[in-house]
This record gives structure tokens, sequence and C-alpha cells, in this order.
């Protein structure tokens, strides 16, 4: 059955063009880093605009991503992110997922005041609070070491206010057929709340871990020594001070650090896809 | 409601709080007192009242520099990602439009990219020789238009702030237009169907439908895009390399090199003045989705 009359063949066609035509603007600048990332300096500076770098596969400058890797020291910082990425982001949409359901469905003394509050700390900025979140980090002992990137990120006002939205949409009547069958708040929250809200799970899922591949002014000022340096600070010493390198190996770098928010975003993807065609399916 | 949901509700949010307590909401307290101090990093600050937030507005044309930029990115930004995004989302989320699954795909992907390559990336595609935006308009003579020489896209000039709104806007339509999609997924069926027995097209459906169903997500994505974009940082440092320009200074560039230069009394100034800003802006947006809210029961 059609959700609503289709609108006229002219309409649907003018949509597709304007809609394709910004995906392209999307993609240029990622197709143009790959592309610069496998030819030599000579090549990415010429005038002539090629896509595909002459010469085929076996004559791409697969080096340059040897000279990032081996430049920047890219395989000892890959792991640091990756533990803390994964960390902060299974925990805290757990976290942020249980926050949210209480203050949607739940009634305690408070709830409205402690819900304002909590979302009035996203108004905070970073760079109000950070020289005193170094220093209680300084006091808990986690200065230059990971959990300094890891646990003030387990819980977050966004995710908080994202997971309400998004609970306050199931409708009570689920609720109340789980309270009559006996399930507990706890129960509720695993066996009702949860399979609902499969999609906005999985989007918080890959902001989470997204903005903590990403976070580059926290580590860069609770990070010192080398051995706990995240992917971010690494990479951003390629176009800065000692490694002054070219584009291509520039790029290369670019296509690196970018590659695992990808995979993860595309695995989550799967799933927030399909959860999106269950509801509508459903709805 | 029970006893036992009442105690329950704060076990749900007592560790969350806590973390968000320790790590933001102290630290900041103590970073506003911090604004009326003059402090170096050294064992002893000075106490000096208002003198920081004084130099900031008369003795500091950086500062306003500064100001005026954010400013004018906030506006710039978060109206047009947002609406574009909506169209997005409904565009994507009819059943007749042909790859959707796909291009969902594509336009989250500059969301999904570090900002430090996002910084490389458009650098690199606005190099004033090399860059790809250059080339291409050497190639179709467009360049012509714009005078002798192609500007220099990110050197002290206004295009400059135009070429930071515009990368704000490729890297978060898609992450905006997401959260649509999955707002859009639950506005009811039924709504529609009411809609087409009243004989409405899809655009009225749309306007009088689509857009009302899915306002507690405009009202989340408006206030939250103000607070980030006035927040800004980030995308800035790493797009210009941070230079101290007249053109795309921002409020937290600034606050950083004074943090760096160990002005910390007069960095956190800047950063309360950041603060006052965005709870100022974000007070009158939800005062206003409250009262409309009100009228439309």
């Amino acid at each position: 059955m059609r959700i609503w009359t289709r609108p006229p063949w002219p309409f649907r066609l003018l949509v597709h063009v304007v809609v394709y035509a910004t995906a392209l603007t999307m993609v240029i600048p990622l197709a143009w880093m790959i592309s610069t990332s496998l030819k030599t300096d000579q090549q990415a500076i010429s005038t002539d605009i090629t896509f595909l770098p002459d010469g085929g596969p076996a004559a791409w400058q697969w080096l340059n991503y040897a000279e990032a890797w081996r430049q920047a020291g890219l395989g000892k910082f890959y792991i640091n992110s990756l533990i803390v990425a994964t960390v902060v982001m299974l925990l805290s949409v757990l976290h942020n997922a249980l926050a949210g359901f209480a203050f949607a469905k739940l009634r305690f003394a408070g709830r409205r005041l402690t819900f304002t509050l909590t979302i009035a700390t996203m108004l905070l900025p970073m760079q109000v609070y950070f020289i005193f979140a170094y220093v209680i980090c300084g006091w808990l002992g986690y200065v230059d070491s990971l959990q300094a990137l890891i646990v003030p990120f387990l819980a977050g006002a966004f995710g908080i206010f994202y997971m309400r939205q998004s609970i306050a949409g199931v409708p009570d009547s689920l609720l109340d057929a789980g309270r009559i069958d006996g399930f507990s708040d706890f129960e509720l929250f695993t066996d009702v709340i949860l399979p609902s809200i499969r999609p906005a799970l999985g989007a918080l899922a890959i902001f989470t871990f997204m903005a903590s591949w990403n976070n580059f002014f926290w580590p860069l000022i609770v990070i010192d020594s080398e051995r706990h340096v995240t992917l971010p600070l690494a990479v951003a010493r390629l176009s800065a001070g000692y490694y002054v390198s070219s584009w291509p190996v520039q790029m290369a770098a670019a296509t690196i650090i970018t590659v695992p928010t990808i995979l993860v975003f595309l695995a989550f993807q799967r799933n927030f896809v399909r959860g999106l065609a269950l509801t509508g399916g459903k709805g | 409601m029970t006893a036992r949901s009442n105690v329950n509700g704060w076990a749900f949010v007592a560790f969350p709080l806590a973390v968000i307590g320790v790590f933001t909401a102290l630290p900041t307290a103590a970073g506003i007192i911090l604004s009326f101090f003059e402090w170096d990093g050294g064992a002893h600050g000075r106490f000096i009242g208002l003198e920081n937030y004084h130099a900031l507005l008369c003795d500091d044309p950086q500062f306003l520099y500064a100001l005026r930029n954010t400013i004018i990115f906030a506006l710039a930004t978060v109206p047009a990602t947002t609406v574009l995004a909506f169209l997005l989302a409904v565009a994507l989320h009819a059943q007749w439009f042909v790859g959707r699954t796909m291009l969902r795909t594509v336009f989250f992907l500059p969301a999904v990219i570090s900002i430090v390559a996002v910084g490389f990336i458009w650098r690199w595609m606005l190099d004033p020789q090399a860059g790809l935006l250059n080339a291409g308009l050497r190639a179709c003579h467009a360049d012509e238009l714009l005078g002798a020489d192609t500007p220099l896209w990110l050197g002290d000039t206004p295009w400059a702030l135009g070429a930071i709104i515009f990368v704000q806007v490729w890297r978060n339509l898609g992450f905006c237009m997401v959260l649509y999609l999955a707002a859009l997924t639950q506005v009811p069926r039924s709504f529609y169907e009411a809609a087409s027995v009243d004989g409405a097209g899809s655009w009225r459906a749309m306007l009088h439908i689509t857009w009302p169903s899915v306002r507690p997500m405009t009202a989340f994505l408006l206030i939250t895009g103000t607070i980030w974009a006035l927040q800004v940082f980030d995308l800035v440092w790493v797009v210009t390399g941070g230079a101290e320009q007249r053109y795309t200074d921002v409020l937290n560039a600034h606050l950083y090199r004074e943090f760096a230069a160990n002005r910390l009394g007069y960095s956190a100034a800047v950063g309360v003045f950041v603060l006052v800003l965005s709870a100022g802006v974000t007070a009158a947006q939800f005062l206003w989705f409250r009262t409309t809210e009100g009228a439309r029961a």
C-alpha cells in the first residue's frame, strides 16, 4: 500500500536530480582525497584534473601509505584510539539509554529539575571546564593515561537528551502491558525499550564512536607522553612542525585515519537501516 | 506512582549524572570563578574582579572580530543545515526514491571523517594553486567571473568565513539527516492515510503533517546545533591552521591562544562569554518552542 499519493513524475525527477547533485558534493572531496593519496607529488600539483592517476593500479603510489604510516608512527597509536573509542561507545550508550529511560518513563522526585540541569550542561563549552577537568583528572591519577580519555566520556548530556527524546516516542501502553506481566523497571528497559529504539541506539553508537575516535582537543591537553597519543594527534603532526610532508602523503594519512570510522559506520548502519525498515513496516 | 519506581529512577540516573557532575559541572563552576582572577598557572592567582571582561570588550579588537565571526557562523550554518537535512530526509524516506539506502550512507560519510582529515582534505581542495576547486573553476573558465585572480579561499578575506561555513554544512548535513530519518519512522502511518483521504497532495502532507510531526527533533537539532556552532573550534583550527585572522577567528580559537599564552584567567573570561551567549540563545529558542507548542495544542 502506498503511504500517500506519489507526486507527479517531473517532480520526482527534479528531486532525484537535486539530491544526487548534492550527494556528489559530499563524495567528491573524499574521492579526491583517495585519488591524491595515490599520486606522485608532481601529479598531485599538476593542473590537469585526473581522478584516476595515470598508469593503472600497478603504477599508483601505494608507498605513500607506508610513508604516512612511518612518518606519523601510526601503528602504536591505532590501538590506543581503538581501545578508547570502543569502550566509550559500549558503556556510554548503555548509561545514556538508562538515564534517558528514567527521564522519559519513570517518575521520581526531582525528575524535571534534574533533566533540565543535565541538558543545561550541554551548553557548557569544553573551553570553560577543561582546565579544572584536567586538575580533577590529576587528583584521580588519570593524567596521561587512557582512563583520562575514557572515564569523563562514560555518559553525556547529548546522549541522554537524544535517548530521552527517542524513548519518549515509545507508547506507554507497551510499558503498561509489561508492568501488568510483572516486569521490573530494569526488565522493561531491556525487553521493551531497547528493542523498540534500535535505530536510535545504532545512531547513538555511531555518533559516540566517532566523537571519541575523532576527539582532538582533550587528548591534546591531557596526554603528555608519546605512549598514549591517539591517532588524530599523531596525524595532525604531519602538517605542522616536525614533519612537513607532501600532499599525497597527507591524503594517505587522512585516508588511513578515516577507514575505521567508516567501517564502524557501515557495520552499524546495516542494522540501523533494517531497524528503520522494520519500524516503518509496523507503523 | 509507586515508591519502587521512585527509587529506581534515581538508580538509573545516578552514575551518568555523577560523571557529568565531576567532569563537567564542577570544573565549569571553577572555571567561572577563575575568570575573575589573573592567573598564569603558577602557585598564586590574583583576584581582579571584572577586569578581564572589561579588557575583552574595550581593549581587544581581535575578540570583537571573533565574536562577529562566531555569530555569523552560527546564523548561517544552523538553519541551513536543519532545513536541508529535513528536505533530504523526506526525499530519502519516500518509497519512490531510487537508491535511497545508498544515498543515506553517502550523505553521512563526511560526518564520519576525523576532523583532522577534514582539515587536510579542505586545505587541499581549496589550495590556491593546485586545489581542485580552482582547477575546476579554471577548467570551465568560471575563474574569470571572479576577477583577475581566483580568491585565496582560506586567506584573510570574507571568502574564508564562507569556506568554513560551507565545510561545516558539508560535514553536519548527514548527521542531522540521519536523526530526521529516525524521527520520520515514528510518524504514525495513519496520519498520512487520513491526509490522503482528505485529498492532500504530497507537498501539503509534508508541510502540514511531516514537519509538525518531527518538531521535537527540529527543536533538538536547532538547540544543539546552535550550542555547537557557538563553541566551534576544531573545524576552524584545522582548516585555517589556527592563524589569527580577522575573518576566520572564532571565540574558542581566541580563547585557546590566550590559554596557550598562559593567560588563564583571561582565557576563562572568553569561555564564560561563550557560555553566556549560548545560554541566552538556547533559553530564547526553548521558550519559543514551548510557547508555539502551547499554541498548537
